[in-house]
Formats: C-alpha cells, structure tokens, sequence
C-alpha cells in the first residue's frame, strides 16, 4: 500500500489553502487584473447551508477579501440566494435566521431568499403540461404554497417529486438570476455531487441533458452555469468547514449519513440512492468519482437552434424525442399520441417521464 | 373484493403486475403483449429480411432460451422467413456447460432447430478448466469473455451465417451504460446502446432484439410459458465490477420501475453526445453502424451469470491507475517547471493528498483517448479494433504460461505491479 498522508496529520492550513486553491482555479475568468471597476460582474450564489455550498461562500468571500487588500477592488460581487424548499412555517423562520447569522458573518455580499412556491409565478413553464393553472388565474386562489404542495403530491412517486422540484428550483435561480443581472451562477456541487448528478440524471432519462448539467459555460437558459468546487469530493469540503477559521461548521446543516437508506421505502428516490452509492465510491475510490465528472463532461451538447425547449425543464429537445412514447423502448406502435396543432408546448423524455409516470 | 380484471382484456382475472409499469395482467395477455414488444423492436428496426439465416447465441440460460422461443413464434407467426439455428459455445468448464448444454440440445428437440455446439478447445487450444489451471481463478473472466464473443462470430461463420442474436435484456443493456459511466469509457457506451452491431460489410453481425425487455419479463414469461431453461452461475463467476452496476439497477428498478428503461434510453442520447475525436467514428454513422464488438467487453457475456468480468479488484485496480495517471501528469509540470529533485519537487504542498513515488511516467501514454477503428487482428484476421486482437494477445500470453493481465489483490506487491505494468506496456506496444 502506498503511503496516503492522513489529512489530520497535515498542517490544516494547508489543508484549507489547497480546497481553496483548487476553488479559486476555478475563478480564473473572474480575476481583478483586466477587469475595470465598471464591468465588475454579479455572480448569483445558491446557498442551500449544506457544507458545500457553505464552503464556497467562505472561499470566494476570502477570495474577494484578497483582492480587496492588493488592489482596493474585485473583480465579482456575490448575490447569496437562498431558496426555501420547505413550505412549513417553523422550517422557513429557522431559515431565515440562519442566513441572518451568514449575512453578519460574510456582510460583504447582498443577500435574498425565496419560497419554492415562487417558482409557480414564472411564465416560462408550461403549466398547462403540468396540469396546475398558471400564474394569472391562480393569483387569488389558494395560497401559492399550497398550490405547490398540491402539485407535487400529484407526483406519482417520490422520485418524480424530487425531480419536478429540482427542476423548478434551477428555474427559479436563473429567473432570480436574470432579474438582478447576474452574468453566472456558481453552484457548490463538489465532484462527488457531479458524480451523483451523473447518474442520477442517466437514470431518470435525462442523459441527453447532461452537457448542460455538468459542465462549465453557457447554459440553453441564456446564463453562465459555473461549478467552482468541481475538483473536490464531498468529504473533503465537509472536513473544510470544521478545519478553516472560525470554522463554518455550525453555520452548516449536514445530511445525515445515507447508508440506512433502503430501496424497498416508497420515500427513497433516485437521488437518495446515488447519494449513497457515491459515499461509498468517495470512501474507497475517489478517482473513480472524479473520472465519472471527467466523462460525463466529455459529452457534447448537439447544436441545433430549432430545438424547441421543454415546457418544464426549459432545456432543448431535439425534433422528435420528445415524451416517452414513440421511441424504441416504448415498442408501441400507436401509444404516441397525436398533435393537432402546435399549440401544445413540448416536454423533453425526463419532464415527462416525472409527470406521467 | 372482486379480484382485479386484466388491464387489455378485461375479461380474465389478472394474474401478473408487469414488472415495466405495474400494469395488472392476465397471463395470455401478458404472454401477447410481450411477444407483440419483441414483434415492435424487430420490425421497427428492421433486424431482419426474409431468407435470413440467423444464429442464436444459446447458453440454456433463461435470456436466450426465452430469445429462441419468441424467435421461434413469431417467425411463424409473421411469417418472417428465418433459418433459425442454435450456436452454443462449450467454454469447457465441467459440471457447468455439461448441464447447460443439455438444456440446449432439449431446446434444439423442442423448437426444431439444428445446433452447433463450438468448443474452446478446438477454437484457441485450451479449455476453461485449462485456463483457470494456468492462471488460477483471479482474472479468469476476461478470457472467457473475450473468447467467448468470437467464438460466436467464428462459430457462425463456420456455418456461414451472418448475423448472431443474443438474448442481453434491457437490464444488460442498462447495466453496460452505468457501468462504462463508472468506467469512464464512452466508446463504449455508445456502442453498446446500439440494438446491431456490424454491417452488411461485416462478417457477422450481431444484434439483441430483447435489448428493451426486463429481465423480470423474461424470467416470468419463461415461466408462464414453461421453458426449459437451466440455472445456475458459472462456477467461476466472481464478485464482478459489473456487479457494482448491477446492484444499483435493481435498486433503480425497485425505486421506479421505468428507470431500466430511462437509463437505455439515457444512453442511446448520450451516444449522440459522444464527440467524434472520442469515438473515432462520424456521429450519423454512429447511429446506426458502429464498430463491431469483436474485441470489446462491452457487453454481458450471454450465459455467464454475473457476466464476465474481472473480479473484484478491477475498481481498485481501475482507483490506482487513476492515481499514478494524475501523479504523472502533476509531474509532467513538475519537469517543465522544476527541474528539482524528487523530494523537493514536491512543491505542491497545496497538493498534500498526492503521495509522490517513482516509475509514474510510464502511465502517461494510457492516459491520452484511444482512437478506434475497425480493422483487422494481425494475427488470426478476425475484426479487431487493435492490430493484434484481444484473443490472440491473450494466447499469446497463455501460451507462454505466463498470464499478460493479471489482477492482484495485494496491492503492497510493489515490485509484481511494476511487472505487471511493464507487461502491459509491452502489450500495448506490440499492439
């Protein structure tokens, strides 16, 4: 066996100075040098308090710091977006003080954070598709919370809940990001979260989306999509927030190990199963974590400007491959259903997947 | 309670929840739905013409023995025109091929079909039993796998046919996708979501029209119909590195019982989104022709329980490979930008998880994207994707009693891994 130093034998400087390098390698295009103080750039940063996101925040923020004190200026600002997944009162105020104590300890940063239900309020998904009314006529019904409540219980299975959410979540940050003008968002997804993303996606159908889900650069929805923490595992950020200073661990709200989790519970998903596959692979081949981020970004997003956008997810569907049906895994001659007009908006194979069951 | 109608014909009781879509069934209609899929996957591929004459890879397993029965039927049944034949490879494993191939030949009475069973011995000159004495029971799967996909091509050929078909299932085809996700190899992956492999400019071809059936369906449509079919798993089937991927499908499935078939068709996308310069071959062409899988693991080997693959130890093989690759390429910097001694080289203190050790440099070329093409092996002018075919480079090794890969468990073994590499690297260079 070849000698692995133990991390906790290392100088935790060192530690902390090599997750914030291999972060702030990752920067590159948004150095001080060349900018100018007009075209400093807004850059929205997802903030969910789990440690990688948290971490990112503790990075950047002492990379901005730094560049403060050679140059007197940086050369991004940050835009701390924290959305509210969980529609339960006493979850939201614990929230909302918790990113109190994250404004008072990094104030450089802007901060705002949103309801998921705010998500109902976008015109650019199809809610037809989804069956749920759209934002004019619903406005003076239920309360939105409910309305989201409602749609996700409609969900035939944890997974496609989990998904639609996901999906809504992404959608509701590149609108928030549009509206304030953030040139990018820097999402905290560590190599073993890209990992997980991997496969997850590929499971749920969704492979054809995966150039845009893993790699760095333009997104289909017009914004930057960056992940500054790609080259770090998960475990390696979580041991960041207990080793930097003052450590972040107390800011930060940790999953609980997945290991108990089981395929047989109707309220394990997809994502939960790879959450735990991938603890084991990072524990005893972390290479093999990072290659999988290494091949899924070697894959191509096909270039074709007639796609049309799925009604949900946003993301181009190339002519044809929309739906589950009619393609051959379906093996059903007539089950595609018939178009009368164009009016109907597509949904790409994953979206519908989730909504149809 | 009444008992529940079937969901197509409301009439019988329904016995069956198809395990795609929980759909409630009554056994004809299941047995009728299943038949018409195959039916669908044939003809809207247009997998055969009229005249044919087709091999069926048989093993006596459940998966072929299923494939030969549908086969069977619905050539009669559309009238498809089809020279059926059975093609069983005797790998030479005792008391596990004695068995199968009885299976066989019962099926060869049952359905009406002539079979050819093809030896290893009379194939390569040595059996499996002969193998394993050889080499001992470690990486004993790579060679049964790799003689085994051209022992069906060469078997066919003897007969001069020129299209083999497989029963791999949706489950086989999913579990390739992830597990060459995990692998980190994307040719592979894009061929192997192709329902034909080979061209009419191929010797043979190959195809697997159960491609989007689960292997649930199978099992239970075996049943329904009650198929002579034999279980077991090879005696030398070892803890695989499919095995990783295979365990996540079934979780996968339990989950949602779609995700067999999202995860196909995940993977007939993402094989558009392999770039050229990784594939080596043009993307429309992909589509439908690709590379024949003469030389290639990319599949489950038919008949092989868990499929063969290495054992165990091939992830952490594939983990230490990964490491000494990225060593060598911090070390190609550190050449170029400090010509310093090795202690001090370790400039990176920032880099403290990457432990520093000589004989790295050697990994470097295995780093850089292998461009495939089709050709032919050298040696024995079977299609290859190398000069030298992975059967031949493995006989080659065997017939000098001395085993070209050989994966070892004890990774402390230093200097035996040095070997082992240098062997590779020779490998590599003769091919």
């Amino acid at each position: 066996m070849k000698k692995q130093p133990n991390k906790s034998a290392l100088n935790l400087k060192c530690f902390c100075l090599y997750v914030a390098t291999k972060t702030v390698k990752r920067m590159e295009t948004y150095r001080v040098r060349g900018s100018t103080i007009k075209d400093q750039r807004k850059l929205l940063l997802p903030l969910s308090f789990g440690p990688s996101s948290s971490s990112l925040l503790q990075i950047l923020d002492q990379h901005i710091e730094g560049q403060y004190a050679r140059m007197n200026r940086s050369g991004y600002e940050l835009f701390v977006v924290h959305i509210d997944v969980f529609l339960d009162p006493a979850d939201r105020k614990d929230a909302s003080e918790l990113l109190e104590k994250y404004k008072s300890r990094f104030s450089r940063h802007t901060y705002s954070s949103f309801g998921l239900e705010k998500a109902l309020l976008l015109d650019g998904i199809d809610w037809k598709a989804l069956d749920v009314p759209g934002p004019e006529e619903a406005e003076s019904k239920k309360p939105a919370t409910e309305r989201l409540q409602h749609l996700l219980g409609s969900m035939s299975s944890a997974t496609s809940r989990a998904d639609i959410a996901s999906t809504l979540l992404t959608r509701l940050l590149v609108d928030v990001a549009k509206r304030h003008d953030c040139e990018s968002i820097l999402f905290g997804e560590s190599t073993t979260r890209l990992a997980e993303k991997t496969l997850t996606e590929t499971a749920k159908g969704r492979g054809f989306s995966l150039p845009w889900q893993v790699s760095d650069g333009a997104s289909p929805y017009g914004i930057g999509f960056n992940y500054p923490l790609r080259d770090l595992l998960k475990k390696e950020l979580v041991t960041y927030t207990s080793l930097t200073s003052p450590p972040l661990a107390e800011l930060v709200i940790f999953q609980e190990k997945s290991s108990n989790i089981s395929a047989s519970s109707k309220t394990t998903t997809i994502d939960d199963l790879m959450v735990q596959y991938f603890e084991s692979v990072e524990e005893n081949y972390p290479s093999i974590v990072a290659n999988v981020v290494r091949t899924s970004s070697k894959l191509k997003s096909l270039t074709g400007n007639d796609n049309k956008g799925c009604g949900l997810c946003g993301l181009p569907v190339a002519e044809g491959t929309d739906g589950i049906y009619g393609w051959g895994g379906d093996q059903n001659s007539d089950s595609r259903p018939a178009r009368e007009d164009d009016q109907y908006g597509v949904l790409c194979y994953g979206c519908s997947r989730s909504i149809n069951g | 309670m009444a008992p529940a109608l079937c969901a197509i014909c409301n009439d019988s009781r329904a016995l069956i929840i198809r395990p795609k879509n929980h759909q409630k069934l009554c056994k004809a209609c299941f047995v009728a739905i299943f038949e018409a899929e195959i039916h669908h996957t044939i003809t809207t591929t247009s997998l055969f013409s009229p005249g044919d004459r087709i091999a069926i890879g048989a093993s006596g397993g459940k998966d072929s023995t299923v494939l030969a029965s549908v086969l069977k039927t619905l050539n009669e049944r559309y009238n498809y025109g089809l020279d059926l034949v059975l093609l069983s490879i005797d790998e030479g494993i005792k008391g596990y091929r004695d068995d199968s191939l009885e299976t066989v030949k019962r099926n060869a009475v049952q359905y009406d079909m002539p079979l050819k069973i093809v030896g290893y011995d009379e194939l390569y000159g040595w059996t499996m039993d002969q193998v394993v004495e050889a080499i001992g029971k470690k990486s004993n799967c790579t060679y049964c796998g790799v003689f085994r996909r051209q022992a069906l091509d060469r078997g066919a050929k003897m007969l001069g046919i020129k299209h083999v078909v497989t029963g791999h299932n949706a489950d086989d085809v999913a579990e390739t996708i992830l597990m060459n996700l995990l692998r980190g190899d994307l040719p592979r992956l894009a061929r192997s979501t192709n329902i034909v492999t080979g061209d009419e400019s191929s010797e043979v071809r190959r195809s697997k029209p159960l491609k989007y059936a689960y292997e649930k369906e199978i099992v239970l449509y075996a049943h329904h119909k009650k198929l002579d079919y034999f279980t077991t798993e090879c005696l030398y089937s070892p803890e695989a590195f499919r095995g990783s991927a295979r365990s996540l499908i079934k979780n996968l499935e339990r989950v949602r019982p779609s995700a067999i078939l999202d995860v196909v068709r995940s993977g007939e996308d993402m094989a558009k989104l392999v770039p050229e310069q990784v594939t080596g071959i043009s993307q429309c062409k992909s589509q439908k022709v690709s590379l024949s899988s003469a030389d290639g693991e990319e599949e489950g080997a038919g008949g092989c329980g868990t499929n063969g693959r290495d054992s165990g130890g091939e992830m952490a093989d594939m983990e230490k490979k990964l490491k000494e690759d990225e060593k060598a390429s911090s070390r190609e910097v550190d050449i170029t930008s400090a010509v310093s001694s090795q202690t001090s080289g370790q400039r990176h203190d920032r880099i403290p998880i990457k432990p520093e050790s000589g004989k790295t440099r050697k990994q470097e070329s295995s780093r850089k994207l292998t461009r495939q093409t089709l050709g032919t092996c050298k040696k024995c002018g079977y299609m290859s994707s190398q000069e030298v075919c992975k059967a031949c480079v493995l006989l080659e090794g065997l017939n000098k009693n001395r085993p070209m890969i050989e994966i070892e468990v004890d990774a402390a073994d230093e200097e035996s891994s040095t070997l082992r590499r240098n062997m590779e690297g020779l490998a590599l260079a003769a091919g």
